[in-house]
C-alpha cells in the first residue's frame, strides 16, 4: 500500500484558493462523480487521491486512523487481514476512497443493525474554508470535549471542509454469516417491524422482486439457531449478493437506468422502515429493512420530493443530471435552511468547497437583514 | 467579606451596586415573564433559588436571577424570544446530576428548568421507539418499555435521576455502551427550540436526514446550541440471556492487559468494568455483594445476547482470563447474583464517598493500551499530593473515573484536589486521550480544553456556536474556553499524543 502525507500541499492549495476566493471541487477517487448536483467544470479540482495510507492501526484498540485518499479496497484488505471490518459496510464504486465514502456519508446493508458511517467516526483532521488545519475528536471511544465536528463532516459532501485524516472504530468480523431467502410479495408497511423487535442476530434485510433476504451474523451456534427459527432457503455465495446490492452491481442497478435526461433515473429514498409502499411509479428495491428504498423511475424530482416528504423522509437522485430544475437533494426549507446555511458559513465563509454540489440553498450567505445573496 | 480589611471600600461599594442592580433586574424580569408563564412557575426568592445553585459538581455555586419552570413548548419558545430580545442568558437544566458544572447558573441569567416535561408521549412497541419529553428520567424509559420486551440501552449510573434532555446534552454513556453505543447512537431525533424561538427537528424517522447531521452536533453540546424539547429514542429488544463473569487479578496492570486480550479475541462484551483495590473494598463494604476483597483488581465482564452466543463468549473470555493469570474466576449463578454484583459497581461512587468526607470524580479517556502506564502514573501523583485515589471505570472503552478522596474542611485540600485532577486530565491528553469521556467540559474542564485543542480549533468551535446562537446567550462561559482564558491558564497545547519525551519507555 502506498503511504504519502500530502497534507502540506493540500493546505497550501486551500490557502491559495482562500486568498483568491476561487472555489474548489474536491475529488477523491472520482467514483461518485455522478452523485450530487453537477458542479461547474471551471472550478479548480483539489484531488486528495495523493494523500494516502494507514497512519495507525492497532486491532486490540479497535481503531484505525487513515488518510482520506486511501482506497477503500486497500483499507478493507488491511482490516480483513486482522479479522476486522468497517461495521457500516461502505459501498465501493470502483476506486472509492475512504474520504469520499465519509464525505458522502455512505453505509451499506449492515447499517440498520450496526449503525452508520457517522456512528463509527471517532475523530477527524480537516482543512476548513479559512485554510486552517484542525483536529476534532480523537482515537478514543468516548470523547465529549468540544462539539462533535467529526460526525457532522460525515455526509456534508465536503462543504464543511477538506477531510484529511479520519479515525474510525472497527469491529471483529462475525464468526459466521448466513443468508436466508424467503418468498414475499409486495412491500407491506410493517414487513420488517416484527423481525426488528426480536433479539435476532440480523445484519441485513432486503426485499427485491418476490424475495426477501435476511442475513444473520454471529457465532456458529447462534446463527444456526436463528436460521432454524426463521426458515427459508440458504443462499449460496451470499457475499456476492450483498456486495452487488452495496456496490450497485446487482442487475436492479445496472439495467434500465439512463442518465442525462434519459428515460429513467435511480433515486435513493430514506424513510422509516415501517412507511407503507409510496405512491410513485417505477421499480423498487427495499434495503435496510425497508428504510432505504431504491426507485427506478421517470417521475420528476419535484413529484418524488413531495411524495417522500409526506412520509417524513427525503430523496436523493443517484443518476447524473445537469438540469438545475432537477436537484439531486431534497431542498431544505426555512428556518432549517437558514440554520444549515449558517453552519456552512461557520466552516466555509467564502463557500470555497464544492459550491453547488450539495444543497445549493446552503451556498447563500444570509445578510443580517434577512436578504439572501450568493 | 466586609470584615476583611484588605478589601478596599470602593470595591465593596461596587459589589453592593452590582447586587442591587441584580435584584432590580430580578424583579423586572419576573414581572415580564409572568406574561408567558403563570406566577408560580417563576422562582425568585433566596430559598426558592438555593436548590438550583449547583449541579452534581457541588464545589461550584452561583445564584441565578430566576428559575423558570415552563410546561409547554409554546412557553419555551416565548421565553427564548424574550431572552433574546432582552439579552438574558439562559441555562437549561434537567435533573442537575451533571458532574462538570454544565447546569451551573449564570448570575445574570435564568435557569430554564425542564422538570415539568416529564411525560412519555408515545411508546411504540411495534416499531421500537419512544417519544419522550426532555425531563423524562433515563430509567423511566426502560421501565416503561420492559413489559414489551424492549429497553433503552444507554445506562448512566445516575439513570434513576438524570433526564434524557441532559443525556443528549452530555452524550452520556453507561456500563453497556461498549456494545450498545452512547446516547448519540441511540437517539433517532431531537426536537429543539433555538434562541430565536424557532422549533425544528434534527434527525428523522429514517436513518438519515437531508442536509447536515445536526443531531450529531447537538448531542454532547452541553446546552450551548439549542434547548431540547422532545426526544425520540430507539428501543432495543431485551437480550434473552445476560451473564456476568467476575475475574480477580493480583495487579491492576494484569487486569488492564486482560481487557485488551478480550478485545483481541474478537469478543465485544456488553460491559467491561475495572475496579481497583480501594474501590473493591469500598463497594463491598457498601453493597455486600461478595467481591473478593483480597484482589488487587476486579474485572466485571458482561456478555449478553442469544443463549448460544453467550455460552460461546463466556467460554471465550474465561479462557482469555486464565491466560492472563487470573487469580479467581466466577460466573454469576443466578439473575439475583448478577444484579447484586452489578449493584456493587453501580454504587461504587457513593461507597467511596463513605471513605472520605469528599470525593472528586475525574473523567478522562485514554487509548486502552496506555491503561497500565496511566494507572501507575496516577499512583505516583496520588502519593505526591498525599490524596488517595480509588479507580472504578469503563475499562473496555478506556474511560477512566479516578475518584480523588479529600476533605474540603481542611484548608487548601480542595485546591490541591483540583490541581491533581487537572494533572490527571493533562496526562490523558499526553497519551493521546481526551479530558472528558462522558461528563462534559462544563465549567470544570474549561482550562484543560486549552491543552487539548489549539487556538484555531477553539475558534472553529466558537464559530459553530455562533451559527446557532450569535449573541452567546445559551449557557455562556461553558464548554469552550475563550482564547484569552487559555492565555491566562498558560497551558501548552499537546499535539495529538506527541509526548514531551517520546524516546522514553512508557511501560
Ligand atoms: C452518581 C452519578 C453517576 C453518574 N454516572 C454517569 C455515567 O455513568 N455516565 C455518564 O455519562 N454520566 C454520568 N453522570 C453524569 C450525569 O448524570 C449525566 O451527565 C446526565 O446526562 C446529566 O443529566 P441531567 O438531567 O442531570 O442534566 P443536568 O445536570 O441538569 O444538565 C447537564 C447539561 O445539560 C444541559 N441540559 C439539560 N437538559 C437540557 C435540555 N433539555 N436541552 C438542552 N440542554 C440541556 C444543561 O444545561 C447542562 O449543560 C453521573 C452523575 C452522578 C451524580
Amino acid at each position: 500500500m502506498t503511504s504519502k502525507d500530502d497534507s502540506a500541499a493540500l493546505l497550501e492549495r486551500v490557502n491559495e484558493a482562500c486568498r483568491e476566493k476561487s472555489p474548489l471541487r474536491i475529488v477523491g477517487g472520482n467514483s461518485k462523480k455522478f452523485l450530487g448536483n453537477a458542479v461547474e467544470e471551471t472550478q479548480t479540482e483539489l484531488s486528495i487521491a495523493g494523500h494516502t495510507g494507514i497512519i495507525t492501526y492497532e486491532p486490540t484498540e479497535l481503531v484505525v486512523t487513515v488518510r482520506a485518499g486511501t482506497p477503500l479496497k486497500e483499507l478493507n484488505e488491511a482490516l480483513n487481514a486482522a479479522g476486522q471490518m468497517l461495521p457500516f459496510e461502505p459501498p465501493e464504486f470502483g476506486g472509492s476512497t475512504i474520504g469520499g465514502v465519509l464525505a458522502c456519508g455512505l453505509s451499506g446493508p449492515r447499517r440498520p443493525f450496526f449503525g452508520s458511517a457517522r456512528d463509527y467516526v471517532l475523530g477527524m483532521r480537516v482543512i476548513n474554508g479559512q485554510a486552517q488545519d484542525l483536529s476534532f475528536g480523537g482515537e478514543v471511544m468516548k470523547n465529549v470535549a468540544g462539539y462533535d465536528v467529526s460526525r457532522v463532516q460525515v455526509g456534508a459532501w465536503g462543504t464543511l471542509g477538506v477531510l484529511l485524516d479520519m479515525s474510525m472504530k472497527v469491529l471483529p468480523k462475525p464468526a459466521k454469516e448466513l443468508t436466508l431467502r424467503q418468498s414475499s410479495q409486495a412491500h407491506a408497511s410493517h414487513e420488517f417491524a416484527s423481525l426488528l423487535r426480536q433479539p435476532l442476530p440480523l445484519s441485513a434485510a432486503m426485499l427485491v422482486d418476490d424475495s426477501r433476504y435476511l442475513r444473520l451474523s454471529g457465532s456458529d451456534t447462534a446463527v444456526d439457531a436463528a436460521a432454524a427459527k426463521l426458515g427459508g432457503d440458504v443462499v449460496t455465495n451470499d457475499d456476492q449478493l450483498w456486495a452487488s446490492i452495496k456496490d450497485h452491481t446487482h442487475e436492479f442497478f445496472t439495467q434500465g437506468i439512463q442518465s442525462h435526461g434519459g428515460e429513467s433515473s435511480l433515486w435513493r429514498i430514506s424513510v422509516a422502515d415501517y412507511v407503507p409502499a409510496i405512491d410513485l411509479d417505477g421499480e423498487w428495491l427495499y434495503d435496510w429493512a425497508g428504510a432505504q428504498r431504491w426507485l427506478k423511475t421517470s417521475e420528476s424530482a419535484e413529484r418524488i420530493f413531495d411524495a417522500v416528504a409526506q412520509h417524513g423522509g427525503h430523496a436523493t437522485r443517484y443518476t447524473a443530471n445537469e438540469d438545475p430544475s432537477q436537484p439531486a437533494f431534497q431542498p431544505v426549507k426555512d428556518p432549517m435552511r437558514r440554520l444549515q446555511s449558517r453552519v456552512r458559513d461557520s466552516f466555509d465563509p467564502h463557500r470555497l468547497f464544492n459550491r453547488g454540489r450539495f444543497h445549493p440553498e446552503f451556498d447563500h450567505v444570509d445578510a443580517p437583514d434577512g436578504a439572501v445573496s450568493v | 467579606m466586609s470584615a476583611n480589611p484588605s478589601v478596599p471600600l470602593a470595591e465593596i461599594l461596587e459589589t453592593s451596586d452590582i447586587l442591587a442592580d441584580r435584584q432590580q433586574r430580578r424583579e423586572r424580569h419576573a414581572i415580564a415573564l409572568q406574561a408567558i408563564v403563570p406566577e408560580e412557575a417563576i422562582l425568585s426568592t433566596v430559598e426558592q433559588l438555593r436548590p438550583y445553585e449547583s449541579d452534581g459538581l457541588t464545589a461550584m455555586k452561583a445564584t441565578p436571577l430566576l428559575v423558570v419552570l415552563p410546561d409547554t413548548i409554546d412557553q419555551i419558545q416565548a421565553i427564548m424570544r424574550w431572552a433574546k430580545s432582552n439579552e438574558v442568558p439562559v441555562v437549561a437544566r434537567g435533573a442537575g446530576t451533571g458532574l462538570s458544572g454544565g447546569a451551573l447558573p449564570h448570575e445574570d441569567g435564568i435557569i430554564l428548568g425542564l422538570a415539568k416535561f416529564n411525560k412519555i408521549l408515545e411508546l411504540n412497541e411495534e416499531l421500537g421507539f419512544a417519544r419522550v419529553q426532555p425531563g423524562v428520567r433515563n430509567l423511566a424509559i426502560s421501565d416503561a418499555a420492559r413489559p414489551h420486551g424492549l429497553y433503552y440501552a444507554p445506562d448512566p449510573s445516575s439513570q434513576i435521576a438524570c433526564t434524557i434532555g441532559g443525556n443528549v446534552a452530555e452524550n452520556s454513556g453507561g456500563v453497556h455502551c461498549l456494545k450498545y453505543g452512547l446516547t448519540v447512537h441511540n437517539v433517532l431525533s431531537a426536537t429543539v427550540v433555538t434562541i430565536d424561538g424557532d422549533i425544528m427537528t434534527f434527525g428523522c424517522d429514517g436513518h438519515d436526514n437531508e442536509g447536515y447531521d445536526l443531531l450529531a452536533l447537538l448531542t454532547g453540546s452541553e446546552g450551548m446550541l439549542a434547548v431540547t424539547v422532545e426526544v425520540k429514542v430507539k428501543l432495543l429488544p431485551v437480550p434473552p440471556v445476560a451473564k456476568l463473569v467476575v475475574a480477580a487479578f493480583d495487579s491492576v496492570e494484569a487486569a488492564g492487559d486482560a481487557v485488551g486480550e478480550v478485545i483481541a479475541a474478537g469478543i465485544i462484551p456488553a460491559g467491561l468494568e475495572l475496579m481497583d483495590k480501594p474501590a473493591i473494598i469500598a463497594a463491598e463494604a457498601f453493597a455486600k455483594c461478595g467481591y473478593p476483597t483480597d484482589a488487587a483488581a476486579l474485572l466485571l465482564c458482561e456478555l449478553d445476547g442469544l443463549a448460544e452466543e453467550v455460552d460461546a463468549q463466556v467460554a471465550g473470555v474465561s479462557e482469555v482470563f486464565s491466560r492472563c493469570s487470573v487469580t479467581s474466576l466466577h460466573v454469576a449463578e443466578s439473575e439475583e447474583e448478577r444484579l447484586l454484583l452489578w449493584k456493587g459497581r453501580k454504587s461504587a461512587f457513593p461507597a467511596v464517598g463513605r471513605l472520605a468526607p469528599d470525593y472528586y470524580c475525574i473523567d478522562g479517556t485514554i487509548p486502552r493500551k496506555q491503561l497500565s502506564y496511566v494507572l501507575q502514573r496516577m499512583d505516583e501523583m496520588s502519593a505526591e499530593y498525599e490524596l488517595p485515589i480509588a479507580n472504578v471505570f469503563h475499562a473496555g472503552d478506556g474511560n477512566l473515573h479516578p475518584l480523588i478522596m479529600f476533605d474540603a474542611g481542611k484548608p487548601g485540600e480542595l485546591h490541591r484536589t483540583e490541581e491533581l485532577g487537572s494533572r490527571i486530565l493533562q496526562l490523558c491528553v499526553e497519551v493521546g486521550g481526551t479530558v472528558t469521556g462522558e461528563h462534559g467540559v462544563g465549567v470544570e474542564k474549561i482550562n484543560e480544553m486549552c491543552v487539548q485543542f489549539d487556538e484555531n480549533t477553539l475558534t472553529q468551535f466558537h464559530s459553530v456556536k455562533a451559527a446557532f446562537d450569535p449573541e452567546g446567550l445559551l449557557n455562556p462561559g461553558k464548554a469552550v474556553p475563550t482564547l484569552q482564558r487559555c492565555a491566562e491558564f498558560g497551558a501548552m497545547h499537546v499535539h495529538h499524543g506527541e509526548l514531551p519525551f517520546p524516546e522514553l519507555e512508557r511501560f
